[in-house]
């Protein structure tokens, strides 16, 4: 019976038989599930999260954090130096993401093909899966009228300094510019995993199980079974039990709990590698003061970006500048110190613009493990380079601001370190302290750590995103990118898991 | 970067941190004697003591509201974090507890920042200089921990709409309404 079962609904222990049990419903597991299910699979999804729809979304950031994130939106590195912000939903981070959808960079692709030998993710070969994912999806570019004025910041001050800068494609349909992407569309204009590939999948068969927390997996011969619990989504205790059965298994939790969920099964880890090479693309922002009124959490939240810096020296590296919808917790987080000057700054709220740096890491170190409760812990140090990058960045972020009319722009330094003028950046830089948690550090990005390569000893998974350990096991989320990406990652993670779940249904026809 | 430095790793693995952790659990408080009779009694995470502190800390942190706005305690943020507290993961529990722990000990306040008294019984003048002290450190721990508090005592607040008006926000709505609004 095609579905969305809800841990509500369950009072007994939940025992299922499926040919294929996809954990997480994000990107990864959402696409993944309806490929196979529109190849006539029988279907299980297993989503920790809750479901929930338009009805639901009241565009606060308090509820948005409670229902929709991880860790309500707490989720950090071991040293809470950078703050970890990923989906916990039906949809996952899809859910409630700003929309950007980007293709992977073609320097990027060429390196996972030369470096790391993968096959059949070239440019040309993904080429038909953007096109189509772009058209399912709507991805389209917003109209010059359509950007809000804190998008305008990135356009207007790009363009002033002779920086490339340009409309970001989004997948939206009668977009209400109503600001919310962040905190679940209302409207189900934003074309999430959760209002496109779930209900497809769902049309096609798929049984999408919400609350149910797979906690590891055991394989018997070419059998897996998942094991779980059913949560009480009000209190977050456990309610029952589930055990799902099924010859083919696809890990989609995401870059932290995949790697998390593989180490508490003991499984797929003969390289050593799960967990290891964690990257975090790595974000922090300038904030803006204008005359003017800003309201930086109104309008289409991220339409523009600046991206003349990326792989500039042809080393992989670089950053890139988009503009981030500053709802009042972001913002009273971002901004520097505490007590009455925090005050001070909180009360120009409404004229504050803002715009985050996002840095394609080259030699920083990222690792996934387990705590002694079995949860996963995030650890992460920032290489020389990458912090140089981001130093660039952010200059040249704040000279944007500064060419668009800023009165002052301010670092997101424990410490204030405010400007009035680029011409105080280079010395107000060099006396600023950059250790861990003296600037406020983000990511919305993390990939890496179930690292997809050829050879066995060097990753976790193929190129058909298949364990080498063991057949019929799968990763299909974040986890499996060799690299860091350089762009928001959500059309590379579809695009791989339609791939990689055509392989799927080819290669493991369905029991008769 | 420097390079790791956790708290717990500073707590837990130093001689010296152990001392410290213990002795700040068991530091006598005067001032905030008076204040203890009045708290809520339904805490399901919170100590009396451990309300005090935050009730401080997030007053300190989120700062003076202008006459008529909303205070921390108009918010209720120190109950608000009781409440989200009682739910989190043990782990990060057991944190909390050390954390408040350690940051109110008298003992650690006048180690790090020479002040002789523990943080509840402080000045709010010397408690601005005390969290700026941990804000700053030199060791990573406090500024971790610090960042902690301020995460906390922050999102409490400014999660609540009574927080909005001081700001001028008012709250997500559509481009139609966006003239009358700003």
């Amino acid at each position: 019976m095609a579905m969305i079962l809800q841990g509500k609904d369950v009072t007994t222990p939940v025992r299922e038989n499926a040919d294929v049990c996809i954990i997480g419903s994000g990107c990864g597991g959402g696409a993944a599930a309806k490929v196979l299910a529109e190849a006539g699979r029988r279907v299980v999804v297993l989503e920790e999260g809750g479901y929930y729809t338009a009805s639901d979304f009241d565009m606060t950031e308090e509820t948005a954090y409670r229902n929709l994130y991880r860790e309500r939106g707490g989720q950090a590195t071991d040293d809470l130096a950078v703050t970890v912000l990923q989906g916990r939903c039906v949809g996952g981070s899809s859910t409630v993401n700003w929309t950007t959808s980007l293709r992977t960079p073609e320097f990027v692709l060429d390196r996972w093909e030369h470096v790391f030998d993968v096959k059949g993710l070239s440019p040309k070969e993904l080429e038909p899966y953007f096109e189509r994912i772009e058209k399912y999806l709507n991805i389209h570019l917003e109209p010059e009228e359509h950007h809000n004025p804190n998008n305008r910041i990135i356009l207007t001050g790009a363009q002033k300094l002779g920086y490339r800068a340009r409309a970001i494609g989004r997948n939206t349909r009668d977009c209400q510019e109503a600001g919310a992407c962040g905190l679940g569309c209302p409207f189900d204009a934003k074309l999430s995993v959760n209002v496109t590939y779930i209900p497809d999948a769902v049309k096609a068969g798929a049984v999408v199980c919400a609350d149910f927390k797979a906690e590891n997996i055991e394989v018997i011969g070419n059998t897996k079974r998942v094991y779980g619990t059913v949560i009480d989504r009000a209190t977050n205790a456990r309610k029952t039990d589930f055990v799902v059965e099924a010859p083919v298994v696809i890990l989609s939790a995401g870059a932290i709990h995949t790697p998390a969920l593989l180490f508490r099964s003991g499984l797929a880890n003969s390289s050593g590698e799960v967990g290891n090479h964690l990257t975090l693309h790595l974000t922090s922002a300038v904030l803006g003061m204008f005359e003017g009124v800003v309201y930086p959490a109104g309008g289409i939240p991220q339409s523009a970006m600046c991206d003349e810096f990326l792989n500039t020296n042809n080393d992989g590296g670089g950053f890139w500048i988009e503009a981030v919808p500053a709802y009042p917790v972001l913002a009273s987080l971002a901004l520097p110190g505490f007590g009455d000057s925090h005050k001070a700054l909180m009360r120009g709220y409404k004229h504050i613009g803002a715009s985050i740096v996002l840095v394609k890491e080259i030699d920083s170190e990222g690792s996934v493990g387990l705590n002694e409760y079995g949860r996963p812990v995030i650890s992460y140090n920032i290489g020389e380079k990458d912090l140089d990058c981001m130093k660039r960045g952010l200059k040249t972020a704040a000279r944007i601001h500064f060419a668009a009319g800023a009165k002052k722009v301010l670092t997101l330094h424990a410490e204030k370190n405010e400007f009035t003028s680029s011409g105080e950046l280079d010395e107000g830089f060099a006396r600023a302290r950059w250790g861990r948690n003296e600037l406020s550090l983000y990511s919305a990005h993390p990939l890496g750590t179930c690292r997809m390569a050829e050879h066995p000893l060097r990753s976790v998974v193929n190129s058909h995103c298949e364990t080498h350990d063991i057949g019929g096991l799968f990763v299909i989320d974040g986890s499996v990118m060799p690299t860091s990406l350089g762009v928001n990652p959500q059309l590379t993670i579809l695009a791989v898991a339609e791939k990689s779940a055509e392989w799927i249904a080819e290669n493991f026809p369905r029991p008769q | 970067m420097p390079g790791t430095f956790s708290r717990r790793k500073f707590l837990k693995e130093t001689a010296f941190g152990l001392i410290v952790l213990s002795a700040a659990r068991f530091i006598p408080l005067d001032r905030a004697a008076a204040a203890l009779k009045n708290l809520p009694d339904q805490l399901k995470f919170f100590s009396p003591m451990e309300f005090l502190i935050m009730e401080n800390v997030a007053g300190r942190i989120v700062g003076t509201p202008a006459p008529g706005m909303a205070s921390v305690e108009d918010v209720g943020v120190a109950l608000r974090a009781d409440a989200f507290l009682a739910g989190a993961e043990p782990e990060i529990q057991n944190q909390l507890h050390e954390l408040l722990a350690v940051f109110n000990g008298a003992l650690f306040a006048f180690l790090f920042e020479f002040q002789f008294s523990s943080f509840v019984n402080m000045s709010p003048e010397d408690q601005d200089a005390y969290l700026n002290g941990w804000m700053t450190s030199s060791l990573a721990f406090r500024r971790t921990a610090f960042q902690a508090l301020k995460r906390l005592s922050l999102t409490l607040f400014y999660t609540d709409p009574r927080a909005w008006e001081e700001i001028r926000y008012d709250g997500m709505f559509l481009p139609w309404e966006r003239e009358k609004k700003q």
